[in-house]
């Protein structure tokens, strides 16, 4: 019985000195002088704080474009490049699911900016598919899809100069700048977006959407949202007969004139809806995923513009 | 009244959920029929799980998922044929094998996709309320050939279940029908897929069956029985799963499962109400 | 070694067994055997466990294919032609909880001349009526194959077996552990065989109703150890040859003692035959048992 013991302790020390090794070597260099090491949890929030960050150093977006936020599975090699940054950018509030859970346990020693600090969600209107009066559970969940309101966005700009300032105290003066003139941008983007508003007839600002992603959208620009084909903020829920059948009476009584699907969400049972109800579907609205940059959203801002006319163009 | 009864079905999506339910729960329910009586209730169960990596290429491929489900189905169930038929392996050892490296391939290539995250729910548990004017074409198809099949091969299957020496003597090939039956196993969880998903069609092959099995006496009349059950249970379930506000795949398994538990406790002779009773006499 | 009829292809032999060698797993439990048994006689075949009795059976209606020589039926092997040969195994390896009554069970054995798509035919069902009636049990059926008993189940085997309006009608070992009733039924089908002229091998151990009530006595161990009229085969020199140790000879008087038969003859392996009504409900003992 030697042979099999020695075996067994060679084979269980090497286990051993493997995983030790494991945890060490994962900290991420010294950040060249001016240069940080920024990875942000997607696109849109990679695009923001680019303009933040401006030629001082690259921002990269982690998952990727055609991916659904919601449910995003980080994999080996992302862990890698997280656990090596200087600072891990996410939307917060709940957005990037697990996500973020699994990036905590995985780089612990990787800061963690919620860009969306500071911004309390909002309560699902009266009439939304889901009604503050209802379980505990349903009213604790967040909204996450702050940035759908550039005004609001305006506040994640303010935490991320903060958190470049922070990481980097040279660059203070520049990331300070660059927000600024990014905001005044946004300010502009907001003006646009009023005017495009302006030409959809108020009685015609319904929105269905597939999940509830146009909330803050909505409250700043006068839509209301009739109800989302998944009654949740979360795109993991499959509405049960009883939901989708509620949601083809309430688009009947108030004349939708369409269904938005998301980016990267299947449009099946949005079709069913539309097929029942006779609207059309639009299905390639983008809410948190820009294009290349030769498509037709290659910034936050483009993004935000291709979808005010998508959306103006289906209801007017 | 006939309001409630009416009510959900005003919406077309919902008619067609219906009619996939039903489809789905008498096929399922008929063949569920030989699935218990030649104990192929783990077999069942792993084909339905080991289309996954079918499902996952077809959606890579952007064919068919109903097209790529099947091709998976029937790989393994050959596999399974394979790897059993020289003695060297059990079956019941070949189907774990093929099951779990089915399941784990299948949620390899899912892993690569990064869109519909959603979708593989839908794939585990079903989605009725998703089911197309061409789903329920093809899910009618492909339940209408099997059931053809099973009725104009009848006596085949039941020879070659009953007894295979016999039927060698006949100069019959019992491992082929054991072999279709396992090609019919395949389409008919294919055909599920919509309605009760993965996860649920073992139980919808089972449930039935079971029942029918405890309150008849001869095959014909088990089929009847079964298939009667199966569709009551769809119809029930559909119709619980929209006044209670829950998932309908669930819905319709646990009314078989409630149908099944009824027929053990009260079956004429054989339910334990009955035999209890019978005990206490004659005491 | 070999009685009369042996090595002999005669116009009206309707069995022609040369130089059988049979057996499992490569290894033969048969070698050598070569006999043929003319058109309508009743031939028992008789040996100690393990002698291969079953062994022979099967290889005259097909499931074992010879490792050497030849069976011809009608002269033709076996499984080339529909049913001129039916074969009632000892012990029926069949699933008893299956949901099929007598009348299907009987029918099952019309299914030869069916093929694949074929329904069953009046002609068919007419068949099986003559079969139940014959086996005297009409009564049963529409009875389910799991609630009858021992005796019921063997005759409708036998009903079966008849109803597939065979040439040659194999019967291994019929009056093993069954009553004198029983024992006699099947006897009285035998007679009622005879006169349609129905080519009959029985294998039993029973010897004394083997020597009383058959024309024609095969002994086996391993081998042909004699063929011929029960006089000619039933010699001490014979049966010791075939019983080895279980042969006591007294006074003229030969006493075999069957109770626990061990390694007997050639040390190929045998199986203890009990009977008791299988419960299976596994085939091959897999898969989870059904609710």
């Amino acid at each position: 019985m030697r042979r099999p013991a020695r075996w067994l302790t060679v084979v269980a020390t090497l286990l051993l000195l493997a995983t030790a090794t494991a945890g060490c070597g994962a900290g991420g260099d010294a950040a060249a002088a001016g240069s940080l090491d920024v990875i942000a949890s997607a696109t849109f929030l990679a695009d923001i704080a680019q303009h933040v960050a401006g030629d001082r150093f690259t921002v990269r977006a982690l998952v990727p474009a055609d991916a659904d936020l919601h449910a995003y599975e980080p994999t080996p090699h992302d862990l890698a490049a997280v656990a090596g940054a200087d600072l891990l950018l996410v939307n917060g509030a709940g957005l990037e699911g697990t996500l973020e859970d699994t990036v905590r346990a995985a780089a612990g020693d990787v800061r963690v900016v919620e860009a969306s600090a500071g911004l309390k969600s909002r309560l699902p209107r009266p009439g939304e598919p889901l009604h503050a009066g209802d379980s505990g559970a349903v009213a604790r969940e967040t909204d996450p899809h702050f940035w759908l309101d550039p005004v609001l966005v305006e506040t994640y700009v303010q935490n991320i100069r903060d958190a470049f300032a922070a990481a980097d105290p040279a660059g203070a003066a520049t990331y300070a700048a660059n927000a600024d003139g990014y905001v005044a941008k946004l300010e502009g983007l907001d003006r646009w977006i009023r005017g495009q508003v302006d030409t959809v007839p108020a009685s015609a600002r319904k929105l269905v959407m597939n999940h509830m992603s146009y909330g803050y959208f909505a409250d700043r620009y006068g839509f209301t949202i009739v109800g989302a084909v998944i009654p949740s903020v979360g795109t993991g829920d499959t509405p049960t007969a009883r939901q989708l059948a509620d949601l083809t009476r309430a688009i009947r009584d108030t004349g939708a004139k369409a269904i938005f699907v998301e980016s990267g969400q299947s449009p099946a049972l949005a079709a069913q809806v539309a097929a029942e109800t006779g609207i059309a579907v639009v299905d390639d609205l983008r809410d948190h995923a820009l294009s290349g940059p030769d498509g037709e959203a290659p910034t936050y801002i483009d993004m935000m513009k291709f979808d005010t006319l998508r959306i103006v163009e289906a209801l007017r | 009244m006939i309001d409630w009864l009416t009510e959900p079905f005003t919406l077309q999506f919902m008619q067609r959920a219906l009619a996939a339910s039903l489809i789905v729960g008498v096929v399922c329910s008929v063949l569920g029929c030989f699935v218990v009586l030649r104990s192929m209730a783990f077999l069942g169960d792993a084909l339905a799980h080991a289309i996954l990596p079918g499902i996952a290429v077809a959606y890579l491929l952007g064919v068919n998922l109903m097209a790529g489900a099947l091709v998976a189905a029937l790989v393994v169930a050959f596999g399974i044929g394979l790897f059993s038929r020289e003695g060297t392996i059990r079956e019941d050892t070949a189907i774990g094998i093929l099951f779990a490296a089915a399941l784990s391939l299948g949620v390899l290539l899912i892993s690569t996709v990064r869109t519909y995250a959603t979708d593989l729910t839908h794939i585990l548990f079903g989605n009725v309320l998703g089911v197309t004017g061409a789903d329920l074409w093809l899910t009618g198809g492909l339940a209408a050939l099997v059931l053809v099949v099973l009725l104009v091969l009848y006596k085949e299957f039941v020879l070659a279940a009953f007894d295979p020496v016999l039927a060698h003597t006949l100069g019959r090939r019992p491992e082929l029908m054991r072999s279709l039956m396992l090609v019919l196993l395949a389409l008919t969880i294919v055909v599920s897929l919509q309605t009760v998903g993965v996860g649920l069609v073992a139980a919808m092959l089972v449930t039935p069956a079971a029942t029918a099995s405890l309150l008849t006496r001869r095959l014909p009349a088990m089929m009847a029985v079964s298939a009667t059950v199966g569709a009551l249970s769809s119809v029930v379930g559909l119709y619980l799963s929209y006044y209670l506000d829950v998932a309908s795949g669930a819905a319709i398994v646990l009314t078989a499962t409630a149908l099944f538990v009824a027929a053990f406790l009260v079956a004429p002779r054989r339910g334990l109400v009955w035999r209890r009773r019978g005990r206490r006499a004659t005491a | 070694m070999n009685g009369p009829g042996a090595g002999r292809a005669t116009g009206d032999s309707v069995l022609l067994i040369d130089d059988l060698r049979v057996g499992y797993n490569g290894l033969p439990a048969l070698d050598g055997v070569s006999l043929t048994v003319p058109h309508g006689a009743q031939v028992a075949v008789v040996g100690p466990n393990g002698a291969g009795k079953s062994t022979l059976f099967k290889a005259i209606v097909g499931l074992l294919r010879p490792q050497r020589g030849r069976v011809l039926v009608h002269g033709r092997p076996p499984g080339d032609q529909t049913d001129p040969v039916a074969y009632v195994p000892q012990r029926e390896e069949v699933d008893w909880r299956f949901p099929v009554t007598v009348a299907d069970v009987v029918l099952m054995g019309r299914y030869g001349r069916l093929g694949p798509l074929k329904r069953p035919q009046p002609a068919d069902r007419e068949a099986v009526r003559r079969a139940l009636e014959q086996l005297a049990i009409t009564d049963l059926a529409g009875r389910p194959i799991g609630e009858l008993s021992g005796g019921q189940q063997q005759r409708v085997f036998l009903a079966r077996a008849l109803a597939q309006e065979p040439h040659v009608l194999l019967l291994d070992e019929p009056f093993t552990g069954v009553d004198v009733n029983a024992k006699e039924a099947v006897l009285e089908l035998l007679q009622s065989l005879r006169a349609k002229s129905i080519t009959v091998l029985v294998s039993t151990h029973d010897m004394e109703t083997a020597s009383q009530r058959f024309e024609l006595v095969a002994l086996l161990n391993g081998r042909l150890i004699a063929y011929g009229p029960p006089a000619a085969v039933f010699t001490p020199a014979h049966v010791s040859d075939a019983f080895g140790g279980q042969a006591l000879f007294l006074d003229g008087m030969v006493v075999i003692d069957q109770c626990c038969p061990g390694h007997v003859g050639d040390g190929t392996g045998h199986r203890h035959e009990h009977d008791h009504r299988p419960e299976l409900w596994h085939r091959h003992g897999e898969g989870r048992e059904a609710p």
